[in-house]
Parts: C-alpha cells; sequence; structure tokens
C-alpha cells in the first residue's frame, strides 16, 4: 500500500514526491565483483528487497560518468535515460523488444533499453547515442550514417547506429549478410535499409583508417 | 508499462529458491526478455521480481569429464550461437540460437529463459480471458488458428515457442535444476507439459524450482545435427515451423536420429514416427520424403492452419536432404 | 563587418540563375551548382547526434504525463465509469470522463458523423473513454487499470466482406453502405466483345497499418488562455485548425509546432482525439501534459490503408491493345467515412490506354478503426489486381509482359477526360528499366533455371505506374530573409516527414543565392511563426514548396538588384546578380558587394516573399514509376527471398540525388511489407477484437526482409510546365507497383498465382497445396 510521504511537486530534491526512501537500517551497499560486474549499491545483505513504493538508490554508469539516482524496481532503463536523465536520444519505440529504436550498449553490446530495468542496469557500462559524440562532434559511426543518408524521418537512427556501433566494436569488418544480419534487430519504416547498410559498410572503413 | 512489483536480487541460491516457492506470483528475472513483456501485457500478475543476475552458479560453460557441455542456464543466446565448441560438436542448437529473437534480445535473453518462456499465443498474450489463463475457453480453437498446433492440441492449441527446446531435445540435453527438495535432473524432452495434462503450466517445474544449468551429453561419433525455421519474417518472428535434426550416421545409413518440431505442437513434438522410418536405413530424398510423410501422419489442423502439413513436410524433407549433403 | 570575414558564397564568379523581372516566372534552371546533386541533409548532424527534438521528446517543467482508457469492444455503449479508485492512486492529478462537463466537445469524424470526445456509443476498439494525467506514466498507466467500466457490449461487424449481408450488424443506423462510386467511359461490353483476349480475376489485399517509429501524440501547454501544442504530426495547420475549431478558440491563441517527426506515412495529416485530450488534460491540472500513445494504440485507432476486395476484367486485341477494363471493388474505412475506397480505381481509369471503362467501388462500415490516407492511397491495392491480370493477358496473348505495357501507354491523363500530361515518363521508365533490369536475360535464365529439377524456383515480374496527383498546388507561403552578412533564413510551414525537405528547400536557396547550404537558417513548421504551408503527403511537398522558395529567393534578388541601381545609378535592366556581388553588364567599375549595400544595411535584411501559383491549366501534373524484381521461391516451404530490385521513377527534375534514391529504397521496402508480410487480423466470428496489436504479430519488413541488391534509376524529363523548379512528387509513385510486380515474379517462378496479400509462407503454401490438388 502507498505511503503518503506529503504533496511536493517541485523538482527541488528534496522529499523526492510521495515515496519514502528505502529503509535499511545499517545496510550497506555491497560492491561485489560478480562476472566481471560489479554489483553496486542494490542493497544486498540487511534489506533484501525493494518494494514496489520504495525507490531503489542506484547507480548507473552512462557515457562514462556515473549517474545516481532513485528508481522504482519497475522503472526501465528506456525511462530513466530519457525522463529522468534528459538523454532524449535513445527514442521509444514500443516498449516492447520489438522495433530497436532504444538500442543502447550495455558493456559494449547492443540491447534494448525498453526490456531492461533500471535495477538490473547497475554495475555494467552503459552507452548511449550521446555517448558517441566527441564533444560537439560526430564520432565515426555517426558521421557515416550522415555522410550515407542513412535515415529519412531520422527516428529509428540512434537505435540504428548503437545497434551499427556495437556490431562494428565486435566485428570491425562484417560482411554485407553480417551487416544486414546486425541491423535486424531494428525496424525502419521509412525503409532507409539499404542506405544504412552503406553507413555501416562507410562506418568500418572510417573506423580501419 | 509495467505494474508495481517488488524486487530482490538474492546473492545465493539457496535464498532465490526461498524467495521463489514464497508465492505463485513471485516470479524469476534472468534476462527478462520475456518477463516483462508478458507484465507490460497483463498476461499475469507479478507481486515480487527475484532476480538470478547476481547467482555466479547458472553462469559460464565448461566441457565435462565425460565430453559432454554443461551451460550455465544465465548463459546469453548470443553467446551460446557463437560459441565455438557448440558451434562445431553440437550444431543445432548453435543454429536455434543464431535464429532466435533479434540480435539485441540474443544479448540479453537466456538459455534457461529461452526454455521456460511463455506462450506466444495472440489471445494468450492479448486481452482475451482464455483457457490457460485461468479462463474457460481456449479462443484459438475455433478463431484465428493460422499459427497454432497441428499436433498435440487438447483444449490449449498454442505451440511452444522456443528454438532451443527442440534442439536441445534432438541432442538429449538434460537439465540441473534445484529447488526446496534439492538438485535433481530433468531431460529437456521432458521439461515442458502436454495440453493434455495441464493446460495453465508450461513446465514441469514445481514452486520455487530454478533451472541452473543445460547438460549436452557428448556427441555421439558420426553424429550430424541442424535447426532451420521457416518463418515470415527473417528477423524477431517465432518459428511458423521449425525442425531439429540429430542423425547419427554409420556410412551412409541412419543409425538412429531424432526430428523435434517447433511451431507444430504445445510442446517441442518429438517426430517419432519420422525417426522410424529412418533408422537403418540410407538418407535419400525417398527416405526423407517418407520420413516427412509419417512425421505428419497423426496431424489434426485447425480451420486456418491446414498449410502447415504441407510446410511441415517439405520443411522435413528439405531439412533431411541439407543435413545428407553436408 | 568585413565582407571578405565570412566565405558566405560558394566562390566568387561562380554564376547563379538570371534573375527574372517582376511578374515574370524564372527559366528553369540549366546547369546547376547544387541542385541534382548528392547532398547529405542539412539536418543531418541534429538527427544522427541525438540533438534533434522531436515531440516525444519535448519535456516541460511541471510536466505530467497523459493516457487514454479506450473501450477493449468492438462495438458497446458506456453505462457507467467509476473512477473513484483511479483518482486516489499515487500521482494521479486528474481523471477526464464524459461525466466531465469540460469533457463534452464535439469530435468530427466526418461531415455527418460528430460524436463526443469520450462518446458513451464506441463503435471500434480503441475509442476514447476516458483520460488520466498522472507524475509519471506508470502512474498513468494504474490509473487506466483502476478505472472500472461497465459497458453493453452490442452486436459488431468486422469482415466488410459480410457487412452488407442481411442480418449483419449495424454500424450506424442507417446501414452499413457508406457509398457506391461509379465510372465509365465508352462501352465495355463492345470492348469485351470485340477482344481476342480476356481475363477476369477476384484479388484482395489486407488492411496494413502505418506505425510509423514514433508513437502518435503530443505535449499541450496553456499560457493563460493561449495553448501550445508540439504534435508528432505532418501538418502543423492542419492540427492547428481542428483543434482551434474543436475547442472553440481563434487560431491566434492555437500554436502548433512540429519541427520533426518520427513518420507519418499519411497517419499524421490530422490531429487526434489525443490532440484535444491532452489540451483538456492540461488545462484541468494547469500544468503541461505529455499525451502519447502506446505502441498498441496505434495499432487500433490512429488509421490504416482499407483492405480491398477486387474482381478485375481485361480485354485486349491479339496484339496487346487493349480494348476494355471493368473493376469493380469494396473496402472499408472503418467505422466512420473515411475512404474506404478512396481512389481506389485510379489505375485503371489512368494508367493503361483503354477506350472501354467501367468502375464500380463500394465503400462500407465496419467496427474498425477509421482509415486515415496511406501513402498512395488505393494505388498498392489497385496495382496488385491490375499488374496481375495484366500479366495474365500478356501470358494468353504470348506476350512479353513488358511489351503489353509499353503497347497501351497514355499520352494524356484518361481518367481527366484526356487532358494531356505536362509531361510523361512511363513509357522510359518501362523501357530503362527493363533494360536495367536486364529484363528479358533474366526473364530466359529464371525459366531455364526452373528446368533443374531443384524445388527452389526463380522469377522476376514487373509493375508500373502513375501517381493520382503529385504535381503539388497552392497554397503556399514562404519567406526568405537576407541578412545583412549575406546568410539566410529560410522560413516555410511545411514539414519535413523524412523526405529531406528542408535539404532541397535550401539547395534551391543556395542555388539562386549563390549562398553555401550551411549559411542557411532554416524554421518550418510552427504556426506561431513560420509561413502557411498544407500538409505533408500526396507527394506534394516538393512540387509545392519548392518553386514557392525560388520565387522568395528571386524576390529577395529582385530588391538587392534595386538597391544596386540606386546605389550604382544603374538601370536596374543593365545590373546582373551574380551572387556576392551585383555588377553592370559590360561596366565592371559598376559593381557593388551585395553585403556593402548600403539600403541592407541600414534595413538589416532584405525579405523576398513566395506565394504558389496556380498549376498550368487543362493540363495534368504526374510523376511516373516502374519497378522490377527478381525471386527465388521455395516451393518446400513457401519461402520467398526477394534477391533484386530496380525502381525507375520519373519525377521531373532530381532535386537531391541522395534523398531521392533513398525513397525509392524506402518505397519498395514498404511495398515488400504490404506484398509480403503486414496484415491486420481481427478475431473475426468470435470477439472481433484485433488479435495482431504489437510489432511482432503485426510484420513490418526488417533489414533481413530486403534484397542487398536495390538500384534506382531516376528518367529525369525536364518539366518546365508543371512549376519553375521542374520537379514532381516522389513519395507515393515509390511504393505502387511493388506487391504487385513481386507477385507477378512470384508467379513466374511457380506458375500459381496467388490473388491475395500478404505473400507469406502461409498463403504460398495454401496456394502451391491446392493447385497441387488441382493438378492431380
Amino acid at each position: 500500500m502507498s505511503k503518503k510521504t506529503g504533496e511536493h511537486d517541485c523538482a527541488c530534491g528534496k522529499g523526492l514526491t510521495r515515496r519514502g526512501f528505502l529503509s535499511t537500517a545499517g545496510a550497506t551497499t555491497a560492491m561485489v565483483a560478480v562476472g566481471g560486474r560489479v554489483n553496486v549499491n542494490v542493497a544486498q545483505a540487511a534489506a533484501t528487497e525493494i518494494t514496489s513504493e520504495e525507490m531503489a538508490k542506484v547507480t548507473l554508469e552512462i557515457n562514462g560518468r556515473p549517474q545516481r539516482l532513485l528508481v522504482e524496481p519497475r522503472w526501465t532503463l528506456l525511462f530513466v535515460l530519457r525522463d529522468r536523465l534528459g538523454l532524449t536520444g535513445t527514442k521509444v519505440g514500443c516498449e516492447r523488444g520489438e522495433c530497436g529504436a532504444c538500442t543502447v550498449l550495455i558493456d559494449d553490446r547492443p540491447q534494448y533499453a525498453c526490456m531492461t530495468l533500471a535495477v538490473e542496469a547497475a554495475g555494467r557500462k552503459i552507452t548511449t547515442l550521446e555517448g558517441l559524440m566527441e564533444g560537439e562532434q560526430l564520432g565515426p559511426t555517426q558521421e557515416a550514417f550522415l555522410e550515407e543518408d542513412a535515415f529519412q524521418c531520422g527516428y529509428c537512427t540512434p537505435g540504428q547506429i548503437m545497434a551499427a556501433e556495437g556490431l562494428l566494436r565486435a566485428n570491425p569488418a562484417p560482411t554485407a549478410e553480417e551487416i544486414a544480419t546486425g541491423m535486424s534487430g531494428n525496424l525502419c519504416r521509412c525503409g532507409a535499409y539499404t542506405h544504412i547498410f552503406n553507413a555501416v559498410k562507410t562506418a568500418a572503413e572510417k573506423n580501419r583508417s | 508499462m509495467l505494474p508495481g512489483f517488488n524486487y530482490t536480487r538474492p546473492d545465493t541460491l539457496k535464498k532465490a529458491v526461498k524467495e521463489l516457492k514464497s508465492g505463485e506470483d513471485v516470479l524469476l528475472h534472468a534476462g527478462g526478455t520475456d518477463l516483462l513483456g508478458c507484465l507490460h501485457d497483463g498476461v499475469f500478475p507479478a507481486s515480487k521480481l527475484v532476480s538470478v543476475s547476481a547467482l555466479e552458479a547458472l553462469q559460464g560453460k565448461k566441457k565435462l569429464a565425460d565430453g559432454g557441455l554443461k551451460i550455465g542456464a544465465l548463459t546469453t543466446i548470443r553467446s551460446v550461437a557463437t560459441d565455438a565448441d557448440i558451434r562445431n560438436r553440437y550444431a543445432a542448437l548453435a543454429q536455434a540460437a543464431a535464429e532466435v529473437a533479434s540480435p539485441q534480445l540474443r544479448e540479453q535473453g537466456t538459455l534457461g529463459g529461452n526454455l521456460c518462456q511463455k506462450p506466444r499465443c495472440w489471445y494468450y498474450r492479448g486481452q482475451f480471458p482464455c483457457l490457460r489463463k485461468g479462463g474457460r475457453k481456449c479462443f484459438a480453437f475455433k478463431g484465428q488458428n493460422q499459427f497454432h498446433c497441428i499436433l498435440g492440441g487438447s483444449a490449449c492449441y498454442i505451440v511452444h515457442p522456443s528454438d532451443t527446446a527442440p534442439a536441445l531435445i534432438a541432442l538429449g540435453a538434460d537439465l540441473q535444476v534445484t529447488g526446496p527438495r534439492g538438485d535433481r535432473s530433468l531431460p529437456v524432452a521432458e521439461l515442458h507439459v502436454p495440453p493434455n495434462e495441464d493446460p495453465r503450466r508450461e513446465t514441469f517445474l514445481e514452486a520455487g524450482e530454478i533451472i541452473t544449468a543445460i547438460k549436452l551429453p557428448k556427441p555421439p561419433a558420426g553424429l550430424k545435427s541442424s535447426y532451420r525455421k521457416v518463418r515470415a519474417r527473417q528477423s524477431w518472428d517465432f518459428a511458423v515451423a521449425g525442425v531439429a535434426l540429430a542423425l547419427v550416421m554409420d556410412a551412409g545409413n541412419i543409425r538412429h536420429g531424432r526430428i523435434v518440431l517447433s511451431g507444430a505442437a504445445p510442446i517441442p513434438w518429438r517426430s517419432e514416427q519420422a525417426e522410424k522410418v529412418l533408422q537403418g536405413r540410407p538418407l535419400n530424398a525417398d527416405t526423407a520424403a517418407e520420413a516427412a510423410t509419417a512425421g505428419m501422419a497423426d496431424a489434426r489442423p485447425l480451420e486456418h492452419n491446414e498449410y502447415k502439413i504441407a510446410l511441415f513436410k517439405g520443411l522435413i524433407e528439405e531439412e533431411l536432404m541439407n543435413l545428407a549433403e553436408n | 563587418m568585413a565582407d571578405d570575414q565570412k566565405d558566405l558564397y560558394y566562390t566568387k564568379d561562380l554564376p547563379v540563375p538570371e534573375t527574372p523581372p517582376a511578374g515574370k516566372e524564372p527559366a528553369p534552371w540549366e546547369k546547376t551548382n547544387v541542385i541534382g546533386k548528392r547532398k547529405p541533409r542539412v539536418d543531418g548532424y541534429e538527427r544522427v547526434s541525438g540533438t534533434a527534438v522531436y515531440p516525444s521528446d519535448v519535456t516541460l517543467p511541471r510536466m505530467l504525463y497523459g493516457a487514454v482508457l479506450r473501450c477493449p469492444h468492438p462495438h458497446a455503449k458506456v453505462r457507467k465509469v467509476d473512477i473513484s479508485a483511479a483518482e486516489k492512486l499515487p500521482g494521479v492529478r486528474t481523471v477526464l470522463t464524459n461525466d466531465d462537463p469540460a469533457a463534452r466537445v464535439k469530435w468530427r469524424w466526418a461531415k455527418g458523423h460528430e460524436v463526443l470526445l469520450f462518446d458513451p456509443h464506441c463503435r471500434f476498439e480503441g475509442e476514447a473513454v476516458a483520460a488520466v494525467a498522472a507524475d509519471t506514466p506508470q502512474q498513468a498507466s494504474d490509473a487506466l487499470h483502476a478505472i472500472q467500466v461497465d459497458y453493453e457490449i452490442l452486436p459488431f461487424v468486422v469482415d466488410e466482406r459480410k457487412a452488407l449481408e442481411s442480418g449483419a450488424a449495424k454500424v450506424h443506423s442507417g446501414g452499413n453502405q457508406v457509398k457506391k462510386d461509379s465510372y465509365s467511359r465508352g462501352d465495355v461490353a463492345a470492348g469485351f466483345a470485340e477482344a481476342s483476349a480476356v481475363r477476369e480475376r477476384e484479388f484482395r489485399t489486407e488492411a496494413e497499418l502505418h506505425t510509423p517509429l514514433e508513437l502518435h501524440g503530443c505535449v499541450a501547454n496553456w499560457d493563460g488562455d493561449s495553448l501550445s501544442i508540439w504534435e508528432s504530426t505532418q501538418g502543423v495547420y492542419a492540427v492547428q485548425s481542428k483543434v482551434a475549431k474543436t475547442l472553440g478558440l481563434p487560431l491566434s491563441k492555437v500554436r502548433v509546432i512540429g519541427h520533426y517527426l518520427g513518420g507519418g506515412f499519411g497517419s499524421k495529416l490530422e490531429p487526434g482525439k489525443y490532440t484535444v485530450i491532452a489540451a483538456l488534460l492540461a488545462k484541468q491540472v494547469a500544468r503541461p501534459v505529455k499525451l502519447f500513445l502506446s505502441r498498441e494504440e496505434t495499432f487500433l485507432c490512429v488509421g490504416n490503408r482499407p483492405p480491398a476486395n477486387m474482381k478485375i476484367k481485361v480485354g485486349a486485341k491479339r496484339d496487346g491493345t487493349l480494348t476494355a477494363l471493368e473493376f469493380v471493388a469494396s473496402g472499408t474505412g472503418g467505422a466512420y467515412p473515411a475512404g474506404g475506397t478512396a481512389i481506389l480505381d485510379w489505375l485503371v481509369r489512368d494508367l493503361y490506354t483503354c477506350a472501354n471503362v467501367r468502375c464500380e467501388t463500394t465503400d462500407i462500415f465496419i467496427n474498425g478503426g477509421p482509415a486515415r490516407p496511406f501513402r498512395a492511397p488505393g494505388h498498392p491495392q489497385c496495382s496488385w489486381a491490375l499488374e496481375q491480370i495484366m500479366d495474365e493477358l500478356a501470358e494468353e496473348l504470348g506476350m512479353d509482359p513488358v511489351e503489353l505495357r509499353l503497347k497501351n501507354i497514355p499520352k494524356v491523363s484518361q481518367g481527366r477526360g484526356g487532358i494531356p500530361y505536362t509531361t510523361t515518363g512511363l513509357e522510359e521508365c518501362i523501357r530503362q528499366g527493363a533494360e536495367a533490369f536486364n529484363w528479358q536475360q533474366a526473364r530466359q535464365a529464371a525459366q531455364q533455371a526452373n528446368q533443374s529439377g531443384s524445388h527452389l524456383k526463380r522469377g522476376v515480374g514487373m509493375g508500373s505506374c502513375v501517381w493520382f496527383v503529385g504535381g503539388g498546388g497552392p497554397p503556399s507561403t514562404v519567406i526568405v530573409k537576407l541578412f545583412a552578412d549575406g546568410s539566410v533564413n529560410l522560413n516555410m510551414g511545411a514539414s519535413d516527414i523524412g523526405t529531406g525537405t528542408k535539404t532541397v528547400m535550401a539547395m534551391i536557396v543556395a542555388e539562386e543565392l549563390g549562398v553555401k547550404p550551411e549559411m542557411i537558417q532554416i524554421e518550418n513548421a510552427d504556426t506561431g511563426t513560420t509561413q502557411y504551408a498544407t500538409p505533408s503527403g500526396g507527394s506534394k511537398t516538393v512540387p509545392t514548396e519548392a518553386p514557392t522558395v525560388r520565387l522568395a529567393a528571386v524576390e529577395v534578388k529582385r530588391q538587392l538588384l534595386q538597391m544596386a541601381a540606386e546605389e550604382l545609378g544603374v538601370p536596374v535592366e543593365n545590373l546582373r546578380f551574380e551572387g556576392a556581388t551585383i555588377a553592370a553588364q559590360g561596366d565592371a567599375d559598376k559593381s557593388v558587394k551585395v553585403t556593402a549595400l548600403e539600403q541592407l544595411n541600414k534595413r538589416g535584411v532584405a525579405v523576398g516573399v513566395g506565394h504558389r501559383g496556380p498549376n498550368p491549366e487543362k493540363k495534368s501534373v504526374n510523376p511516373f514509376a516502374a519497378q522490377f524484381c527478381e525471386v527465388e521461391v521455395n516451393t518446400k516451404t513457401g519461402e520467398i527471398k526477394v534477391l533484386r530490385f530496380v525502381g525507375t521513377n520519373e519525377s521531373g527534375r532530381v532535386m537531391d540525388r541522395l534523398t531521392f534514391d533513398n525513397q525509392v529504397f524506402g518505397g519498395i521496402t514498404m511495398g515488400i511489407g504490404l506484398g509480403m508480410t503486414e496484415f491486420r487480423q481481427f478475431d473475426t466470428g468470435q470477439t472481433g477484437k484485433l488479435v495482431n496489436k504489437n510489432w511482432h504479430d503485426y510484420k513490418l519488413p526488417t533489414a533481413l526482409d530486403v534484397p542487398l541488391q536495390m538500384t534506382s534509376l531516376p528518367i529525369e524529363m525536364p518539366d518546365p510546365e508543371a512549376n519553375n523548379a521542374g520537379a514532381k512528387g516522389l513519395g507515393e509513385p515509390v511504393t505502387i507497383p511493388t506487391a504487385g510486380a513481386i507477385a507477378n515474379a512470384v508467379y513466374h517462378a511457380t506458375g500459381v498465382r496467388i490473388t491475395s496479400s500478404p505473400l507469406n509462407p502461409l498463403q504460398v503454401m495454401r496456394s502451391l497445396t491446392e493447385n497441387r490438388r488441382e493438378e492431380g
């Protein structure tokens, strides 16, 4: 049942809406290395559970920077990126893992942010489209997409670029078939696939030179 | 949007088992790619998610002393698809994994999760109070059943959505399971519940039980295996029809083989009639056709899926011949 | 400031087009500097960097999230709505239902069909019943689930093929026929009588759902009595006018901003109920409200391409000359009049020469979501039938399919009573496309390969088309503003829906003024600050806006010439605008740098306004296309692999070759969807609900479903009459002949004609099995 801790609808950071903090007296955030990933901040020892009315303290490493947040267990990484961190480069298309618009890199691997709970993303390296920029300069994959006109409305484009980036990080010299397969988790209703394939090829060449 | 739920991430298997036993709507979160979709669609309620992502015991692949292979349940589908040993010795499994969903979902989805995933019937997933969800009727039986089963249907007419399950069954894999009553082993072929036994349950796992690993036996000499999937689109789509083959060849004859179908029945379907036809015989166009026909002998189509009979015949024939030639 | 400080111009002495005197249209461009080249988009940086703010990215301080509760039944009356539990949930700020007087605005579906916003009579699954605004979208969703509604479920009909039978459930009290349209010319009976070959067949295409990547929706915000809306829309002025009318507001109190949108394809040419709902929610809570539909909702209630049930009959002489065409078809636009058979028979009326034509189309109501125009309404459906029956005819006559088309190329628009086209590239599209495709050789090679006994069969197929409009037209207003340093601001109302509109328009300004495209600042799609434009759709944006932009740029040049004339003391007729400078003909001493013009510097700007003039009278401006494809059919499994596609397009002048080709490939991809993977499926006979309302079950082509080999071959034909840019529309002809071409290729491969879309393994296996049965 919800606990009303008082209406508070400014963004001053105090009180933080109507939810209480995770009440874990004495709980330390355990730093546990599990299979190479550091599991931080999701309380391990004392309180083993975060209820649906509470907020979990998580630190998400996004584009190389740690972001400390309070999240509901049900909040997806996608929601946190766009609606809490203002990183609207990642787009929302379906919220069910069926379009790829929300593709981000998690530990350099392309995944759907809409199917990833924020609490599950703690301790992993998350890269969004914004993370491919070099200051205000486009990264090579982004440049390749621009040069090859690999988009029309541009909405699926961030996801396409991230999928391409993930593909090339794992396979720097993909064949035409490998490119099509690597991009097969990203819908483009405008049908820019042909130019997208060209862009991935060009991006691979840019990376090599 | 997801409904609210509690969340816990236990650091030991024992704690995870205890949590999962505590309630019917306390659910296991592995990759989450199927679970979150079900919760988004309101297929069933979840009061608490128990994440197993901190459990090292479910990770890793290990070659066994007897020459087999143990694959942790949390191994990602992509990892299964690209593993050199699996591609080499258990080709059907690698091929099945390579065609699951989409690249991003393969990075996130796990082998254990793929076996335990919920059906994809559009009535089950939609706002229809169907039998499997505790309602009173199966909407597919007299409804839009073009994607539903032609074998094994009874009360419920889903097709099993997993690609890896038929491959694992063809390869004779077992599951390692841990639960409130300790550890046990279970052939993958005995995991899934036929609807005539209970149309409301997908697996024979008891409350609180967790698959920890999948064990593959050492491949017998002369083993050839493959998985082929027919679907409307070449990505994301579940099988309209699929076949896993594992044939033990002996100088051109088939010593024995397993033919397991996806997209045909509510559970991965061992096509024993087809297997019998091939036993001890050479593999050629005639035996392949004979086996395919035998495999469909008991098919009972619904109003809109009779095409599946010809499709499976063609698919089984073609894939048997592909395996023969490679 | 020093005027060589900023190198705003290409280089010195590069010729810019001549400036015509006032009242005279500029001459067609001949050799161009920018236009026709492969130019990456001027807003490409924003799109690939993630800095482009799409309407669904807009976040305002104190913003809430809205959500709509929708009727889960195809036909029902709302008896009671209980919001008591919903209101108490955490984060819920307001719940609106029909019980709230503020929510009882009238919503006009069509003429004579006005309902309430939350009308208790719900005629399709997805009709709005209530709405909430909450702190987070998850809380809004929780609130929807907590609203209790008592529905009286009514009989429904969701199959238009059954809706006119006696005893069918009634969508409206007046019966289920929306209307019947007829057309005829000549005497079809006589035409069939004189034919040496007659073919007749029934065809069906399934309903198609737009589902662009960006969800439908908006952010609504009130400042006092002024409403601002950021909407994912193809036409900000269309949203403005409907919202203003619905809410009874002056246009000046409604501002709609739509700088970017993530796709529309016709489903965003108008606002939705959600726009008005968002505005009302925002007013209720006195905070901005973001209301974007969920993906599932976009399958239900924001439009579709109607299904089409078509019977087509064609007759021809021995030499292939068509003598008669008859087309009887039905379709449905859902529960309200929404163009269920819009332009469905146009290709029969207009594409191939035929003196005797009869068409009859019947539009029928069903309890389904109302249709919205979908990229080339009516045309891909008709093409599916027409191109296949033409191929059947060719086979009977022993003619090559391409030769049959070439035998029947009209020079005039037959459907318009025979007025001439300004230009028609139909013949060249077919001829050159066939050549580029290697049609004859590929056809023979496929036939030969199919003798080998393999179960993999090859085939080739083609189709051609004209698009109903594509010449654009008034109204449109554009302003080009030259700053004193020579850089430029371009102000236009048109949305860039992904076709590259902004880039094309920037290229025009660049061409006329000699300014680098990067120096052009573009403002678009904002009813508060940009000029008027009709929604971007119908392949009319380039032919409408391009000449208007050109006129505005030309007007700027005229003003500069006037200024220079006064400052140099030279008559205007003797001056020439050369980009960076203005010089007197034959007197090199009398010249002035544009940025040095005294008047320009005093005023700060030179402003040119362009208004779109009328189209040529008594002529028709239309684009044409032809497509050729090769497929491989696995006759054991019904799988079809599309191996390659060639698309030829005659759209007048190619403006930007890069975006042009992208449109061609995109159109083919969408056509592959209609032809091979997409279908809307109702639970006909049980609940009438939509069973495939997600992107797994409603199947869009993926990267693995398009051929790696795709070729775009523009057929560039100068069209000085169409407009001063010589450009025609492109966005729709690119997707018209695709599905029919694939079906023809499948027939060529297998000898089996599949008349119902989509050509997925289900359909192919059904047809192959039936064919095997018939052959015994």
